[in-house]
C-alpha cells in the first residue's frame, strides 16, 4: 500500500499534462495504437528531461524509499496508457 | 556490517575530481569526510548512494562487490545538500513513507507540533532540513549518509542531531560530511580528508592544520 502511494506521489507530478495530451488525442479520434505510442514518446522525454535537468534531484526522494527510476517511469507508463485508452474508449462511445 | 569504498575515479571533462578513494566505515561508528569546497566530497556520497556513475568504483559490503547503485538494495538513506522531499509533501505524509513516527519526533522537537498537516513547502529552510535530516537518520536503514546535516541549524537543533546521531550509530553505519569541523569531530569516531582527490585517515587532529584544512592553533 505504501508503494502505491509513493507511486501516485510521483504520477502525480505528471498527471495534469498528461490528461491534457489524452484529451487532444479523443478530440482527433486518435486509434489507441498512435496513442499508446504517444504516451512512450512522452514517457521518454520526461525520463530524458528529468535525468538531463535539476529535477534530476527531485529523484533523490524516490531513491531514498528504495525505488529505481526506470521501474517509475515505466509503471508511470503502463498505468498511463490504461487510463488513456479507457479515456479514448470513453470518447469513441459519445 | 562493513562498508568499503575503493578505486573511484571521477573525472568532470579533463578534471579529475577523485582518484584512488578508499573509506572504510563499520556498523557502529560515525564516519566523517572532511575537505575544502569544491574538493569532491558531495561527489563521493552521491556516488556510494549510487546517484552519480564515476568511471571507476568498487563497493564492497561485507567483503562482497555491490554491483547495483546502493539506493536500489533499499537499506541507505542519503539527506543530499539540497531539499530532496518535494514541496507539495504533507509533512505527516512524509513522515509515513519513511516509516517514522511522527508522535516521537514532535515530543523531541515541541516547536514542530503544529507543523504536521504544513506542506513541506511552507517551511523555512532550517525547519525542512530538521526534518529531512530526522527521516534520514530515524528510518529503517543499514546505512545513512548526512551530507552538510547542520548547515541552516539552530544551535539547538545542532545539539540535538547530534544526539540522534549518537543514538542512531549504534545500528548503523553513518558517513557524514560538514564544514562545521567541530561539530563533526565532536561526532566521528572515523575521520578522513579529501584532499587532491584522494582520501587520507586522520589519525591526530593535528594533522588537520598540517594538510591545511584547518589553520594552524585553531584547534587547542
Amino acid at each position: 500500500m505504501k508503494h502505491l502511494l509513493i507511486f501516485f506521489h510521483f504520477y502525480k507530478t505528471y498527471i495534469a499534462w498528461s490528461f491534457i495530451i489524452t484529451l487532444l488525442l479523443g478530440f482527433v479520434d486518435s486509434h489507441y495504437i498512435p496513442a499508446v505510442l504517444t504516451k512512450l514518446f512522452l514517457t521518454v522525454f520526461a525520463w530524458y528531461l528529468t535525468n538531463e535537468t535539476a529535477s534530476k534531484r527531485k529523484l533523490t526522494f524516490y531513491k531514498n524509499l528504495g525505488f529505481s527510476i526506470q521501474s517509475l517511469f515505466i509503471s508511470m507508463f503502463v498505468l498511463d496508457s490504461l487510463l488513456t485508452v479507457f479515456i479514448l474508449f470513453l470518447f469513441k462511445l459519445l | 556490517m562493513i562498508l568499503e569504498v575503493d578505486n573511484i575515479e571521477l573525472n568532470f571533462k579533463n578534471k579529475r575530481i577523485l582518484s584512488g578513494i578508499y573509506l572504510k566505515a563499520e556498523t557502529g561508528k560515525v564516519i566523517a569526510i572532511l575537505g575544502s569546497n569544491g574538493c569532491g566530497k558531495s561527489s563521493l556520497l552521491d556516488i556510494i548512494f549510487g546517484n552519480l556513475k564515476p568511471k571507476y568504483k568498487l563497493i564492497r559490503i561485507d567483503n562482497k562487490p555491490i554491483l547495483k547503485p546502493l539506493y536500489k538494495t533499499g537499506f541507505i538513506k542519503y539527506l543530499p545538500q539540497y531539499h530532496f522531499i518535494p514541496n507539495g509533501m504533507v509533512v505527516k505524509s512524509a513522515f509515513n513513507m519513511f516509516g517514522v513516527s511522527w508522535d516521537e519526533f514532535a515530543s523531541s522537537f515541541n516547536a514542530f507540533k503544529t507543523y504536521k498537516s504544513y506542506s513541506m513547502g511552507k517551511l523555512s529552510g532550517g525547519e525542512r532540513r530538521v526534518i529531512e535530516t530526522y527521516l534520514a537518520l530515524k528510518s529503517k536503514s543499514l546505512i545513512t549518509i548526512l551530507d552538510e546535516p547542520f548547515s541552516h541549524l539552530a544551535p539547538i537543533h545542532i545539539e540535538a542531531i547530534k544526539t540522534l546521531i549518537e543514538e542512531e550509530k549504534r545500528n548503523k553505519i553513518v558517513i557524514v560530511s560538514d564544514h562545521m569541523y567541530q561539530h563533526i569531530i565532536d561526532s566521528a569516531d572515523k575521520i578522513y580528508l579529501l584532499k587532491n582527490a584522494t582520501t587520507k585517515e586522520i589519525k591526530n587532529l593535528k594533522e588537520l592544520e598540517s594538510y591545511r584544512y584547518l589553520n594552524e592553533n585553531v584547534l587547542k
